[in-house]
C-alpha cells in the first residue's frame, strides 16, 4: 500500500522536473488554393523598399515583398531574390536618419539629416546585379513604364526626357526588356502589383506644377497599361494580388507643415500688416491699381501661410501675387524651413520690402489636390474592378491609410500618420518604413487568405525595426 | 491498480497544464495543499491562522510551531492568434513559505503571529517577445504578517480574529517603442487588513468553517519609473520618473465542510468566492509628463468560485496520505487579458503526505500540479491577441514542531 502510493509520488515528481512545456497546437498554415512557388512582386519604390530618400539594404532586405515571402515560404513559397543593394548609405543618394541639426535661429533638434558615408555612386550603381530577381519594384516607375521595353537600357538614362530607369537597369534581363516580360520569363504562380502612385505622386510632389515636367497620367493610359498588365500576369493561370493607390495627399509629405503655420505674436502682426499696407498704398498710387488690397489681415496667433498665387486677378510681378493659404491647402515638407523661420518666406521679406509667398511648387491648392483625387479615385476604379473581373485578391490600401490617420494599434505598438513618431513612413515623409512594411505585409496576408481561402500566418509587426533614435 | 493509476497520472501530465484565479497563491500549509488547497474546515494547528483563525482555538498542543514554503515551478506558453509566432516564459522558481506559530494562554485562548506570502507572481517573458510593449517581466509580491487571536466560544464553536500588515513589492518592465528602449517600475508599501474565521463542530465526523479575509488595496505611492530610452528623447520624458499605481488583492470568503469517513479516512469539501471584482482598472499615473504617460488600463475582473475537493488517509501513527483536486475558473475578461497575468481555468490535482517520527514532531511533503487550460485571449486595447496554456508544479515541503 505504501509502495504504490510512494511510486505514484516518485512518478509524478520525476515527470514534473524534467519540466513540461504546455503545448498549444501548431498554428494552421495552409496555401488555400494559392500556389506561392514562384512569386513575383511589381511595383514601384514601394514595392522595391525604398526608405528614408534613398534605395538601402537593410530597408530592402525588409521591403513589404521580402516580409511577404518570408510569410509564403511558411506555406509553401519559394526562394525570392531581390537585386541587392549591398550598402546601408544607399544607393546614389544618403539616406535620411534621425540627427541634430541647427536652425538659423541657432536652435538645436531632431531632425531628419542625411547619414554619413558615401552612397554607392556611378558608374557601380548601374552595374548589372546579374541574377533574375523576384522583386521587380523599381522606384518611379509608372504603370506604363511597367509595360515599356527598353526601360532597362543604360543608353536610354541619356535621353531627353530620358526613357529608362537607373534602377531597372540594374536588373533588366536584356536592353530591350520590360519589366513585365521579366517578370512572366519567370513562369510566376503568384504575383503581386502595386501602381499606379507615381502617375499622381510625381505631380504632386512637385507641387502640382506642370512646368517642372511632371502631370497626372491620364486615365486612358493607366487603364491600357494596367490592363495589360494584369491580362499578362494571369495569362498562365498565376493568382495574385493587387493593391489600390491611397490618398497620398494624407502622407507626411503633405501634412507635416501645416498650412496655418505662421504663428505671430500681437507686435509681430500689427508689423506685417504696416508693412503690406505700405505695399498696398505703392501699387495704388505707383502702380496705379486704384483700390487694391491683398485683403490679408495678420492676428496674434497662428495664421495662413502666405503663398503664391496662380490666379492673381492683376498683373503684377510673381514675387507681389501672393494670397494667404486657404483651409485644405498642403505645403510641401520640403519647404525651406531656414527661408521659413528667418528670411520671412510665407509673409514677407524685410530685406526686399515686399511679400514673400511660399513658391507654388511647395503648395498643393484646392484645385490641386481635386485633380488628385479625381485622378486616384478613377485608377482606383479602373483596379477593383480588374481585380474582380479576373478573381484576384484585393487590397484596400486606400481603406487602410484612412485608418492610419486616426491611429492604429499593433501588439500595444501605436501607429498613425504622423510624420517621425507615427511609426509608419520613414524619414522620407513618402515611403513606409520598415514597421510600416510589415504592416502593409499584413493588409496583403488578409486579402490574399480572404480570396483563395489560404491561412498564411501573419508577420511579426514588432520584430521590425522602426525609426531609430539618436 | 497501481498501473491504472500511474497510467491516468501520466495521461493527465501529458494531455496538459499555473498558477490559476489572477496572482493569488493560496499555498499557506502542506498538509491543506495536499488536500487540494482545502482548510477551512480542518483543524490542522498553527497554519488555521491563515486558513481559519477559528480553528485555531482547538489547537491540540500547548505550543506549535509550522515552518514551510513551496517551489513554484511555472510555465506559460503563448501562440499569436494569426501566425505561427509563438514564445514561451522562462520563470524563475517562485518561493513562496509560511511561518506559524501559535500557543495556548488558556484552554480556550490562542494567540499566534503568522508570515505568510499569499499574493504574488513572477512572470519572465523572452527580450525580444511579440507582447514586451504590453509586459515584458513582472514580478509582484505581498508578504502578509497576522497576529492572531482565537477563541474557543463552547465546545463546538470557535472564533477567531487576525489583524494583517502587508509589505508588499511590485516591479515591472516594459519596452518602449524607440529602438530598444523599455521602462521598469519599481515600488513597495505597506496596508492593512484582517482575517476572521468561525468553526463549528456539528457532530463527532462533521465540521463546518467560514473563513473571510479582507481585501487589501495596495497603493504604491512615489515608486520610480526608470525609462531607459535614446538621448535624445530625453528632453521630452525624464529618465527618472516618479510613479503611483493601485492594486487590489481581493477579500476571500470561504466555505467548507470536513466528513470524518472512517476512522482513517477525512474527507474535505470547500467552496471559495475570491472577489476578484474589484480589480476593474490599473491606473498609472506619473509626477512628471502625466500628460504623456498616464494611463488607464482596464482588466475588469469577476469574482471567481473555487470548488476544492480533498482527503486524508490515516495509514498509521506515524504516516497520513493526502490526495485533493480543484477547479479554479479565470477571474480575467477575455477582451481585457494582458500576459502580466496568464491566468487561466485551471484544473488542479493534489498529493501530500506527512511523516511523524515523535509526537513533538512532523514532516509535510506536498505536491500539486496545475493544468491551465488552453484558452484564446485578447488585450483589445493594445490589439493583442493568442492562444495561451500554462501547467505550474509545485512541490513543498513543511515541519511542524509542537509541545
Amino acid at each position: 500500500m505504501n509502495r504504490r502510493y510512494f511510486n505514484i509520488l516518485a512518478a509524478v515528481l520525476l515527470l514534473s522536473f524534467t519540466g513540461c512545456q504546455p503545448t498549444i497546437e501548431d498554428f494552421p498554415a495552409s496555401s488555400g488554393n494559392a500556389d506561392f512557388t514562384r512569386y513575383v512582386a511589381l511595383g514601384n519604390s514601394l514595392t522595391a523598399g525604398y526608405a528614408d530618400g534613398t534605395l538601402y539594404k537593410s530597408a530592402q532586405a525588409n521591403s513589404y515583398p521580402a516580409i511577404l515571402a518570408r510569410q509564403f515560404a511558411k506555406v509553401g513559397g519559394g526562394t525570392f531574390v531581390q537585386p541587392v543593394v549591398d550598402n546601408e548609405i544607399g544607393l546614389f543618394v544618403n539616406k535620411r536618419v534621425l540627427g541634430f541639426s541647427t536652425d538659423c535661429k541657432g536652435i538645436t533638434g531632431l531632425s531628419p539629416v542625411l547619414a554619413e558615408g558615401s552612397p554607392v555612386g556611378l558608374p557601380a550603381a548601374l552595374a548589372p546585379v546579374g541574377y533574375p530577381v523576384q522583386n521587380l519594384g523599381v522606384p518611379g516607375a509608372k504603370t506604363a513604364h511597367l509595360i515599356f521595353p527598353g526601360y532597362g537600357n543604360p543608353a536610354g538614362l541619356l535621353t531627353q526626357p530620358p526613357s529608362a530607369n537607373p534602377y531597372y537597369v540594374r536588373f533588366a534581363s536584356s536592353a530591350s526588356a520590360s519589366v513585365l516580360q521579366d517578370a512572366m520569363a519567370q513562369n510566376p504562380t503568384f504575383f503581386s502589383l502595386w501602381i499606379g502612385n507615381n502617375d499622381v505622386l510625381g505631380y504632386a510632389l512637385a507641387g502640382g506644377e506642370n512646368p517642372l515636367g511632371e502631370s497626372i497620367t491620364q486615365t486612358d493610359v493607366f487603364n491600357f497599361a494596367y490592363n495589360t498588365l494584369i491580362n499578362t500576369l494571369t495569362s498562365n493561370g498565376a493568382k495574385g494580388v493587387v493593391a489600390n493607390i491611397p490618398d497620398i495627399t494624407s502622407i507626411p509629405y503633405f501634412n507635416t507643415v501645416p498650412a496655418m503655420g505662421l504663428v505671430l505674436t500681437a507686435e509681430q502682426a500689427a508689423q506685417l500688416n504696416g508693412a503690406y499696407a505700405q505695399v498696398e498704398n505703392y501699387i495704388r498710387t505707383v502702380v496705379g491699381i486704384p483700390n487694391f488690397s491683398y485683403n490679408i489681415s495678420f492676428q496674434a496667433g497662428p495664421n495662413p501661410f502666405v503663398v503664391e498665387d496662380r490666379n492673381f486677378p492683376y498683373p503684377l510681378p510673381k514675387a507681389f501675387r501672393v494670397r494667404q493659404a486657404k483651409p485644405g491647402e498642403l505645403i510641401l515638407l520640403t519647404v525651406p524651413q531656414d527661408s521659413l523661420k528667418c528670411a520671412g518666406m510665407g509673409s514677407f521679406s524685410i530685406e526686399k520690402q515686399r511679400p514673400y509667398g511660399i513658391p507654388q511648387h511647395f503648395v498643393l491648392d484646392q484645385e490641386e489636390i481635386q485633380n488628385i483625387k479625381t485622378a486616384v479615385a478613377a485608377m482606383n476604379t479602373t483596379i477593383k474592378n480588374l481585380a474582380e473581373q479576373k478573381g484576384l485578391a484585393f487590397v484596400d490600401v486606400a481603406s487602410l491609410l484612412e485608418t492610419a490617420k486616426t491611429g492604429m494599434v499593433y501588439d500595444g505598438l501605436n501607429f498613425t500618420t504622423t510624420f517621425v513618431t507615427g511609426g509608419i513612413f520613414s524619414l522620407d515623409g513618402v515611403h513606409m518604413n520598415q514597421r510600416g512594411a510589415a504592416i502593409v505585409a499584413n493588409a496583403f496576408i488578409d486579402a490574399i487568405n480572404n480570396k483563395y481561402g489560404a491561412h498564411i500566418p501573419k508577420a511579426d509587426i514588432t520584430a521590425y525595426p522602426g525609426i531609430v533614435f539618436p | 491498480m497501481r498501473k491504472t493509476l500511474f497510467s491516468l497520472l501520466l495521461l493527465l501530465l501529458a494531455s496538459a497544464s499555473l498558477m490559476a484565479g489572477g496572482y493569488q497563491v493560496r499555498l499557506q500549509g502542506t498538509r491543506q495543499t495536499g488536500m487540494g488547497l482545502t482548510g477551512t474546515a480542518l483543524k490542522s494547528g498553527a497554519s488555521d491562522i491563515f486558513y481559519n483563525p477559528g480553528s485555531l482555538g482547538f489547537l491540540g498542543k500547548k505550543f506549535e510551531l509550522n515552518l514551510g514554503g513551496n517551489a513554484i515551478i511555472s510555465k506559460i506558453s503563448f501562440r499569436d492568434l494569426e501566425s505561427d509566432y509563438s514564445a514561451q516564459t522562462d520563470n524563475p522558481v517562485s518561493p513562496p513559505f509560511f511561518f506559524y506559530g501559535a500557543g495556548k494562554l488558556t484552554d480556550k485562548l490562542v494567540m499566534g503571529l503568522g508570515v505568510y506570502t499569499p499574493y504574488g507572481s513572477k512572470t519572465v517573458w523572452p527580450d525580444d517577445w511579440k507582447g514586451r510593449y504590453l509586459i515584458q517581466n513582472i514580478g509582484l509580491r505581498a508578504y502578509y504578517m497576522q497576529p492572531t487571536i482565537s477563541y474557543q466560544l463552547t465546545d463546538r464553536l470557535g472564533l477567531g480574529a487576525g489583524f494583517i500588515y502587508m509589505y508588499g513589492k511590485a516591479d515591472i518592465q516594459k519596452a518602449l517603442p524607440y529602438n530598444d528602449a523599455n521602462v521598469n517600475l519599481s515600488g513597495s508599501t505597506t496596508a492593512m487588513g484582517f482575517n476572521l474565521g468561525v468553526f463549528f463542530k456539528a457532530s463527532d465526523k462533521i465540521n463546518l468553517g467560514l473563513n473571510y479575509r479582507s481585501k487589501i488595496e495596495v497603493s504604491l505611492t512615489d515608486g520610480d519609473a526608470t525609462f531607459n530610452i535614446p538621448t535624445s528623447l530625453s528632453a521630452i520624458l525624464p529618465q527618472n520618473n516618479k510613479f503611483s499605481a493601485n492594486l487590489p488583492m481581493p477579500a476571500n470568503l470561504d466555505f467548507g465542510v470536513s466528513f470524518q469517513a472512517t476512522d482513517k479516512l477525512l474527507l474535505s469539501l470547500e467552496l471559495d468566492w475570491v472577489m476578484w471584482g474589484v480589480y476593474d482598472t490599473l491606473t498609472f499615473t506619473f509626477a512628471e509628463k502625466g500628460e504623456l504617460l498616464n494611463s488607464k488600463n482596464p482588466r475588469l475582473y469577476s469574482d471567481a468560485y473555487i470548488p476544492r475537493f480533498g482527503l486524508e488517509y490515516t495509514a498509521n501513527e506515524k504516516l497520513t496520505l493526502r490526495a485533493g483536486a480543484y477547479y479554479d475558473k479565470t477571474p480575467t475578461n477575455k477582451d481585457y487579458f494582458n500576459p502580466e497575468t496568464v491566468s487561466l481555468n485551471t484544473m488542479a490535482f493534489t498529493l501530500g503526505f506527512t511523516y511523524k517520527p515523535s509526537d513533538n514532531f512532523k514532516v509535510d511533503f506536498s505536491f500539486a500540479q496545475l493544468f491551465g487550460q488552453e484558452m484564446e485571449r485578447a488585450y483589445t486595447p493594445a490589439h493583442f491577441a493568442g492562444k495561451y496554456k500554462s501547467s505550474a508544479t509545485i512541490p513543498g515541503l513543511g515541519i511542524t514542531y509542537s509541545f
